[in-house]
């Protein structure tokens, strides 16, 4: 089996030859290949040169053509600050005021800021690897793309106060996200992750997530799988046990849980939906290739005759992670097979 | 005064209706009830029950930032010209240097000023130096620190022993946010890393005690 056969077999609960490991590997490839941040996020084929070298290095089963959670924001007319050794954040808003969203004209993925480099480090990494090794390209959801337009507090207080024009922002940042999205399949991602942290229950409560995000997670999802999604991968870290129930109405595919969900609770919630996850990031800094090993070997022991799991980390590998940790949640699933 | 006068007021604060809470806190003051009646029984009051709620629900950033405005506005309205003496002591809040995320921060900021504390605001992508200037400058007795990237626990390691060097004893060392909640204490080398804003808050009324 190939990773592409392998992901498909644990999304559609089969038997895969091994269960399938995705270590969520962005700017720790630049760090891997003595590249700076700073460079690695607008320098789409030098992107792809470095994910091509992580996975050469720790051969798991995915790479990602994502630079940041700036990029839409940018090209829509936010303003970024570049650092060399961190990735780039809002300066300035796009946004100053939602009634004004009307005006703002889409981006178009192939002129506007650095989309045109994600979809360029998408096609080298669909040239090189065909369809060996899932590439995953990265949308932002509504509702965090809301917030990077506008800035956080301001769009949440919106939310709260004026419902109706924040409605509005969210489906300008849905249109987004989806034309983005599909421009990253026709560039070569088998999918566009879509990683919506904002939508968290951490930050907004379960039944404002129904009402609002839910419908546009459905519709982002429905148009990215006409355009030939894979599969539909929603990413929403820290404690979303409280929206999963949403997660088969939305069409989620593959459900991130990050390491503060108890694997077990995740699999009842959504017996059918694939989960990825969940080892805690800063394990990857700070604990032992043994531990990793050990915590790795529980989620496969847990999941081995349920099947449906990708063993990854629970959020982003830290820039700074330990090679040695990283390489022992790649090979755990060897180690069983 | 009828315990039960303040009940609408409480109400309005937890439902984060600002402008309802400056009406209910209006309609009190005219009636003559004294500001620190307002602050002891109406905010605290509220403050507490929303404590209560975020310990047994999972709380959400989004319910907190309304309340937290809410009793900022009635705060304005009781106090217009100058805001009430923090009676709690004074707090240094930062995200540290490498990390621009500062929700979480504000919202800290929102609450534990709201409970009283005199909160000095050193911003986002703060050089750990800086922290603890302004905790020496400002007679700190808490210094907060929010992170959501895991890049900087090596900094908040710095910060006691930087305190140390400065001079600064008898102050609590707080961490949370997401990144350096998948911490412990021991590991940042901090007194505390708290689960929320209330947590953190509960862990500073405990008896204070010598920095170890």
């Amino acid at each position: 089996m190939n990773s592409l056969d392998r992901i498909q077999a644990a999304l559609s609960f089969g038997k895969p030859d091994r269960v399938p490991v995705i270590a969520q590997v962005f700017g720790h490839a630049a760090v891997l290949s003595d590249v700076s941040l700073g460079a690695y996020v607008r320098d789409g084929e030098l992107l792809a040169n470095c994910q091509l070298k992580a996975l050469s290095r720790y051969g798991y089963d995915a790479v990602f053509a994502l630079m940041d959670s700036g990029v839409e924001t940018e090209a829509v007319g936010s303003s970024l600050t570049y650092r060399t050794d961190m990735y780039p954040y809002v300066e300035q808003y796009a946004i100053a005021d939602a009634r004004e969203v009307d005006k703002f004209s889409m981006p178009d993925p192939r002129r506007s800021g650095r989309m045109p480099e994600v979809l360029k480090a998408a096609q080298v990494l669909r040239r090189e690897l065909q369809d060996e090794v899932l590439i995953v390209g990265c949308v932002l959801g509504p509702m965090t793309l809301a917030m990077q337009l506008m800035g956080p507090e301001k769009t949440l207080f919106l939310a709260a106060d004026e419902p109706d024009l924040f409605a509005g922002v969210l489906d300008f940042a849905l249109e987004v996200a989806v034309s983005f999205g599909l421009a990253q399949i026709e560039a070569g991602a088998h999918l566009p992750l879509v990683f919506d942290p904002s939508a968290s229950p951490a930050v907004i409560p379960p039944q404002f997530f129904r009402e609002f995000v839910l419908p546009r997670t459905k519709r982002l999802f429905s148009a990215l799988k006409s355009g030939g999604s894979f599969a539909n991968w929603l990413h929403i870290a820290g404690p979303a046990e409280a929206i999963f129930p949403f997660y088969p109405e939305a069409g989620v595919d593959i459900a991130n849980f990050d390491y503060c969900i108890d694997p077990l609770r995740a699999r009842q919630i959504l017996p059918r939906t694939c989960l990825d996850g969940n080892i805690k990031p800063l394990s990857f800094v700070e604990a032992t290739p043994n531990d990793i090993a050990e915590d790795s070997a529980s989620l496969l022991e847990l999941f081995s005759p349920h099947g449906g799991l990708i063993l990854s980390s629970g959020c982003e590998i830290p820039l700074e992670a330990k090679t040695e940790n990283v390489v022992a949640m790649v090979r755990a699933p060897h180690a069983r097979s | 005064m009828n315990d039960q006068s303040l009940d609408k007021l409480i109400e309005a604060l937890l439902e984060g209706d600002q402008a309802r809470a400056v009406a209910e806190a209006s309609i009190l003051r005219n009636a003559s009830i004294d500001n620190e009646v307002l602050i002891n029984q109406g905010i605290e009051k509220a403050m507490g029950l929303l404590d209560t709620k975020c310990t047994l629900e999972q709380f959400n950033l989004l319910e907190i930032m309304l309340v937290g405005r809410a009793v900022m506005g009635v705060i304005k309205t009781l106090y217009p010209d100058f805001p009430p003496i923090a009676t709690r002591g004074t707090a240094v809040i930062a995200s540290l240097e490498g990390d621009v995320h500062d929700l979480g921060k504000n919202i800290v900021k929102t609450i534990m000023s709201a409970k009283g504390y005199r909160v000095v605001d050193c911003g986002k992508d703060c050089p750990v130096e800086k922290l603890v200037d302004a905790a020496v400058r400002e007679g700190a007795v808490i210094i907060a620190i929010s992170g959501l990237i895991t890049s900087i626990v090596p900094l908040v390691r710095q910060v006691v022993p930087l305190a140390r060097t400065r001079g600064v004893t008898k102050v609590k060392v707080l961490a949370g946010g997401a990144a350096l909640k998948q911490a412990t204490a021991d590991l940042l080398n901090v007194d505390y890393v708290a689960d929320s804003v209330f947590d953190g808050i509960r862990f500073l009324e405990l008896p204070r005690e010598e920095i170890r």
